[in-house]
């Protein structure tokens, strides 16, 4: 059990260090330029065009093709268990072997009680309702659990949580970031696209091919266009003035590709930007192959209905910006006095604009950037040409690239990476959804399935779950039950023989009991809205605004970016429906350690410090909460204290408060307002953590 | 059972390291130190024998640093939008000759966000003049900082490599010239905490007058966890948002709530359990700002001497004043890291002097000079300019070029930032630019060797401080940076 990481580490930064003499290497040998890979069929035959010499070095060794994550998923037989009562489903064997081997016991089941909590939380986000609970522990069919997880699993919020998974992992957000922040158009239709992938369970494969290349498949469908803005998802530099193409080009390029490293391929490609990877076999080289693939992407806006109307709008906004081009020259020549009204006008200019009409923010293919391996990642220093290519180390010996001239290149890098037998795409993807249910994957680092990540702590188990996911055409609900229903999943996060476990295990890397997780920031929200009443389950469209202190909007370059929704059922709507903007992060969200949305997120943290209390004792939305979650009290549960104690704690840890809480609670509201009381379970453990 | 960790390698080596060092070590912070250096669940058996010290769960408790600390705190006095080197502390009389010329071609190529390579040079109509013991020449707009010159080590050959505001700005506080990445804040406050409970640990004062090119995630902790996040606080008396008590609810009420919430918390404890603990005790943290910080905030008991020797009762100085001088209260109460704002909202209302050098730099200095000379001298007269580490400066320069006859365009080639306190050997030139102020000629030094300076003031190392993310270990630095040893 030992940490694979390497211990210390001050020399992963050798590399970056200008006083560490450059490491010399081999040259790149000639035979890795002949190479295939799968390619629609309707494509021009391949022919490679002269490539110049390589300007990197590394050579693929056949021990680096041996790596755990570069080999085939391979089928292993089941291992014999002793307890072959408690190994019920082939992922409890592969977890029992290990307990067994380190004479450790799994846990006792989980109580139905924390069971039926656990299960909402992690397949919906949202908490049960006590009737919801109380028909389950008093359902009497030995199904009934699997039934909850197929009734879930089929449940809209489903999608709403599985979703926001997969939002950190593409750093979703809805502007661009950097000085302007500007709305991406109609940026929240990548949200509702994500969540009803998830709904309706699209195949994996699918999901892959629609974001790399729904464009390239069927222009004329909105959906796939919106599945595309994928590679609009990246802050972008939009500045003014000399800016050099080739910069900005290189900069866009440099987001687009280092996301599918990280998204698809778990694998820190961006490492090699600048240098052959210093850990993983991906020559310098292999990076820019990978960018030749995304090398005709251009930004797209797709404007929606009526032909005449957005052709005015086009008209209008075109004139508009006209008028601002001309007096930002007139403001370079006028005097101070004139400049003073030269910017009012301008500012008037822009505040006229019309507002924008449906849109899809896209992208399409032009004329392709030709690609060179950029000599420490600096655009101005080309070095060789490159084509379009997967990573060598996982192609057969001799395979060939794509001919620059390719068409469709995005096609073909999604085939590439949903092949059947690829040893990544299935393997990263089945341990995200296992991390998403023990709050840690069978590889620890899971955007890093290279040498310095971690190594899996059931490698047959990963290999398992990946074969059945492609078995089973690529869809996550199967694998999420196949986790649901095992007595894994199904232990308590209490052993009794904890003690004598953590000795061994003190990481619970072998699941010797359940991992209890503190919800995240959305999952409190959303909670607190749900425990008082006020929660707008609604889905889908167009992101709200909620009022959010001045003075953090006048931290934004235009504060007239914050509007605040109008409607008040719509400031209750859940927390993935709240914008996602870069420049004004949600103090609440923040707090709870929401990703920036700036850089793929791959793991949330979870932070404990009195920046969260504050939050949860005087912020706004707690406080308004707390007065909603009391008047529903009083509303549903009548004036009697006792019972106004036992439904709040059945609203908010779904279960009934014990002898000492009662007895605290009711000395508490002898003195003291229900809404306290109210703000005080929003407070606690209990309602933050889930067993 | 390897005790490495990956949350927090660095430091769980140091535990075993007799290369660390801290002016006072209690027990009490050694068992913090021991918590962020294990990580929760390897010391979970250490915590176990050391309940007593459950207080010690706070990730933002005091921690060793990598050696001997000279500094404990730093301010940071960001001149936003970049202010003129040539303006204000490094005089270029060559320029004023040339001025209205195109730069003679020994000079090189430069490469502006606005200006054509055919502007021409603008000489500039300030007055430099020699100040203190070492002589350092120092503009006029700069009258009150010059008397404290003998404190400061003047670096006149910074540079960087972004000429756009919004990604200069994210290298100089990051690194990195994108979003994303922890704020030099961040890294300070991850790799020492606070030693101050009732008071966050790092803080940034942006200007009222609104916001910057890179927004609020070029202060913010990136992918490190939420505690280290910076407050931004607001203008006015009640600078931190939740620190206000919910109207009608009064202190002793919510003492009496959080009294709940701890008794209900410990009613289905498991004694064991640090987390659970640690959640208990942000509460009682959590009251302690409430009771302890609106104090700090409230400069009303700062004698009038004080208020006047940063200006702070009186226009122009006003508001930079009484941010510099919460400031001080700051880093006397132990906050490891504030960060003053000056400017904010449209370019002129930074030192962003695109129009007018003139009437922009004077305006700016005017807002500024006063408080900053107020800053370092109540500090030292204090005791706490040995240990507060004071830097100044923008997200780069201007060019010697005219922009629109008057102005002057963004510069990344070569600039001036300073530093004082905090162990830094003032009175004294660091490097130097060319004879036009175009290019940093003479000792050179990235963002990075600035970063590499602050932290080993702060006792910190550039390689030990360090983070996984996204599978590299991460710090405050790109490339190895330099030290400046001539000012350490």
């Amino acid at each position: 059990m030992s940490d694979q990481r390497k211990p210390m580490i001050s020399h992963l930064y050798a590399l970056h260090s200008r006083r560490v003499s450059r490491i010399i290497l081999p040259v790149w040998r000639a035979s890795a330029l002949a190479v295939v890979i799968s390619v629609p069929a309707a494509e021009a035959p391949i022919e490679s065009e002269p490539l110049l010499k390589p300007t990197t070095g590394m050579e693929i060794s056949d021990s680096d093709r041996q790596f755990w994550s570069f080999q085939p998923v391979i089928s292993h037989a089941l291992p014999a268990v002793q307890n072959r009562e408690w190994a019920k489903a082939p992922i409890d064997s592969f977890v029992l072997e290990r307990l067994e081997n380190h004479s450790i016991n799994p846990a006792p089941p989980a109580s139905r009680q924390d069971l039926v909590r656990r299960l909402f939380f992690d397949l919906t986000g949202l908490p049960p309702d006590p009737e919801e609970i109380r028909r389950f522990i008093s359902d009497p069919s030995p199904l009934a659990y699997e039934q909850l997880v197929d009734r879930l699993l089929n449940s809209p919020h489903y999608g709403e949580r599985q979703a926001q998974h997969w939002l950190d992992v593409v750093r979703y957000a809805e502007t661009e970031g950097f000085e302007y922040d500007r709305d991406l158009p109609d940026g929240w239709r990548f949200r509702d696209y994500v969540i009803n992938a998830f709904n309706r369970d699209l195949p994996y494969d699918e999901f892959i091919r629609q974001q790399l290349a729904g464009d390239e498949i069927d222009p004329s469908d909105p959906e796939l266009l919106i599945a595309t803005g994928f590679h609009r998802l990246g802050a972008v530099r939009r500045n003014a003035g000399n800016q050099e193409v080739s910069s900005s080009r290189n900069e866009v390029l440099t987001e687009r590709t280092d996301i599918v490293g990280a998204a698809f391929l778990g694998l820190t490609i961006g490492c090699a930007r600048c240098h052959d990877h210093k850990f993983d076999p991906i020559p310098q080289k292999d990076y820019y192959a990978i960018q030749a693939f995304l090398a005709a992407t251009h930004e797209n806006d797709v404007v929606l209905g009526d032909p005449d109307q957005s052709q005015q709008w086009t008209n209008r906004t075109a004139q508009i910006n006209r008028e601002i081009r001309t007096l930002q020259r007139t403001l370079q020549r006028s005097g101070d006095e004139a400049k003073e009204q030269i910017r009012a006008q301008i500012a008037a200019a822009e505040n006229s604009l019309p507002p924008p009409p449906p849109m899809i923010a896209t992208i399409t293919n032009m004329e392709p950037t030709e690609i060179h391996v950029l000599k420490r990642g600096n655009w101005d220093s080309k070095g060789e040409r490159v084509a379009p290519r997967g990573l060598d180390v996982l192609l057969p010996t001799g395979a060939s690239s794509l001919p620059p001239d390719t068409q469709n290149r995005r096609i073909a890098l999604a085939e590439w990476l949903t092949e059947a037998n690829h040893p990544l795409t299935a393997r990263v993807m089945v341990n995200r959804i296992w991390s998403s249910h023990f709050g840690t994957g069978i590889v620890k680092t899971a955007n890093d399935f290279g040498k310095n990540g971690d190594r899996p702590s059931h490698p047959e188990l990963l290999d398992y779950l990946a074969g059945e996911f492609v078995r089973n055409g690529w869809r996550a609900k199967p694998i999420h039950r196949m986790i649901l229903v095992s007595n894994t999943y199904r232990q308590s996060a209490f052993s009794p023989e904890t003690a004598a476990a953590e000795k061994i295990d003190p990481e619970n890397r072998l699941l010797w009991r359940f991992n209890r997780r503190r919800l995240e920031a959305e999952e409190i929200r959303d909670a607190m809205l749900a425990v008082s009443g006020r929660l707008n389950p609604s889905a889908g469209g167009r992101s709200v605004m909620i009022p959010v202190d001045p003075e953090l909007v006048n931290q934004l370059y235009k504060p007239s970016q914050w509007t605040v929704s109008n409607r008040e059922e719509e400031l209750c709507r859940r927390s993935i429906y709240l914008i996602a903007k870069r420049n004004l992060r949600l103090p609440f969200m923040e707090v709870f350690d929401q990703p920036a949305s700036q850089i793929s997120c791959a793991g949330r943290q979870s932070s404990t410090h009195a920046p969260q209390a504050l939050e949860l004792l005087n912020g706004r939305t707690a406080n308004e909460l707390a007065h909603a979650f009391a008047d529903r009290i009083r509303r549903e549960a009548g004036p009697e204290p006792n019972e106004q104690i036992d439904y709040a704690y059945r609203l908010a840890t779904g279960r009934y408060p014990t002898g000492a809480e009662k007895t605290l609670a009711l000395a508490f509201l002898a003195s003291q307002p229900l809404k306290e009381l109210a703000l005080a379970l929003f407070n606690l453990n209990a309602f933050l953590y889930v067993n | 059972m390897s005790t490495s960790d990956p949350a927090h390698p660095s430091h769980s080596q140091l535990l075993d390291s007799s290369r660390h060092f801290r002016l006072l070590r209690t027990r009490r912070e050694f068992i913090g130190n021991a918590f962020c250096g294990f990580g929760s669940l390897a010391l979970a058996s250490l915590l176990r024998e050391q309940r007593a010290c459950a207080d010690a769960l706070n990730p933002l408790s005091a921690k060793l640093s990598h050696q001997p600390p000279k500094a404990t705190s730093v301010i940071f006095l960001f001149m936003a939008g970049g202010p003129s080197h040539i303006e204000t502390f490094d005089p270029k009389p060559l320029l004023n000759n040339l001025n209205g010329q195109t730069r003679p071609s020994e000079f090189g190529e430069a490469k502006y966000q606005f200006i054509k390579p055919d502007a021409k040079l603008l000489g500039t109509k300030r007055t430099f003049q020699k100040y203190g013991q070492s002589g350092i020449e120092v503009s006029d707009l700069f009258p009150h900082v010059g008397q404290c010159i003998d404190d400061i080590a003047v670096i006149r050959s910074c540079y960087g490599d972004m000429v756009v505001h919004s990604a200069a700005q994210y290298e100089l506080f990051s690194g990195r010239i994108i979003p994303g990445f922890p704020s030099m804040g961040s890294w300070i406050t991850y790799g020492l905490g606070s030693e101050s409970e009732s008071l966050p640990a790092y803080v940034v004062m942006p200007d009222p007058d609104g916001a910057l090119e890179a927004g609020q995630p070029m202060y913010a902790n990136g992918f490190l966890p939420a505690s280290y996040q910076p407050t931004m606080f607001r203008p006015g008396n009640k600078p931190v948002l939740n620190l206000d008590l919910p109207a009608g609810i009064s202190l002793a009420q919510r003492r009496k709530t959080i009294d709940l919430i701890r008794n209900l918390n410990e009613a289905v404890l498991d004694a064991d359990d640090p987390e659970l603990n640690a959640r208990i005790n942000t509460y009682d943290l959590a009251f302690k700002m409430q009771t302890e910080a609106p104090s700090v905030f409230d400069l009303s008991s700062e004698p009038q001497e004080t208020l006047d020797l940063y200006g702070a009762g009186s226009e122009p100085t006003q508001d930079y004043g009484r941010r510099c001088l919460l400031a001080r209260r700051l880093v006397e109460k132990g906050v490891r890291f504030v960060c003053v704002v000056s400017g904010g909202g449209p370019g002129n209302k930074q030192w962003d002097a695109h129009d007018n050098i003139e009437e922009n730099h004077l305006r700016m200095a005017s807002e500024t000079d006063k408080p900053i000379a107020g800053l370092l001298k109540d500090l030292k007269r204090r005791g706490l300019l040995d240990s507060t580490l004071v830097v100044w400066g923008g997200e780069f320069g201007r060019s010697p070029e005219a922009q629109t006859g008057k102005g002057r365009d963004h510069h990344n080639l070569g600039f001036t930032m300073w530093m004082a306190g905090g162990g830094i050997r003032g009175g004294q030139v660091v490097g130097a630019t060319d004879d036009i102020g175009l290019r940093a000629t003479i000792e050179p030094y990235h963002f990075r060797d600035l970063h590499t300076t602050i932290l080993h003031q702060m006792g910190l190392d550039q390689d030990l401080l360090n983070y996984p993310h996204l599978g590299r270990n991460e710090r405050l630095t790109l490339i190895q940076g330099n030290l400046i040893r001539q000012i350490i």
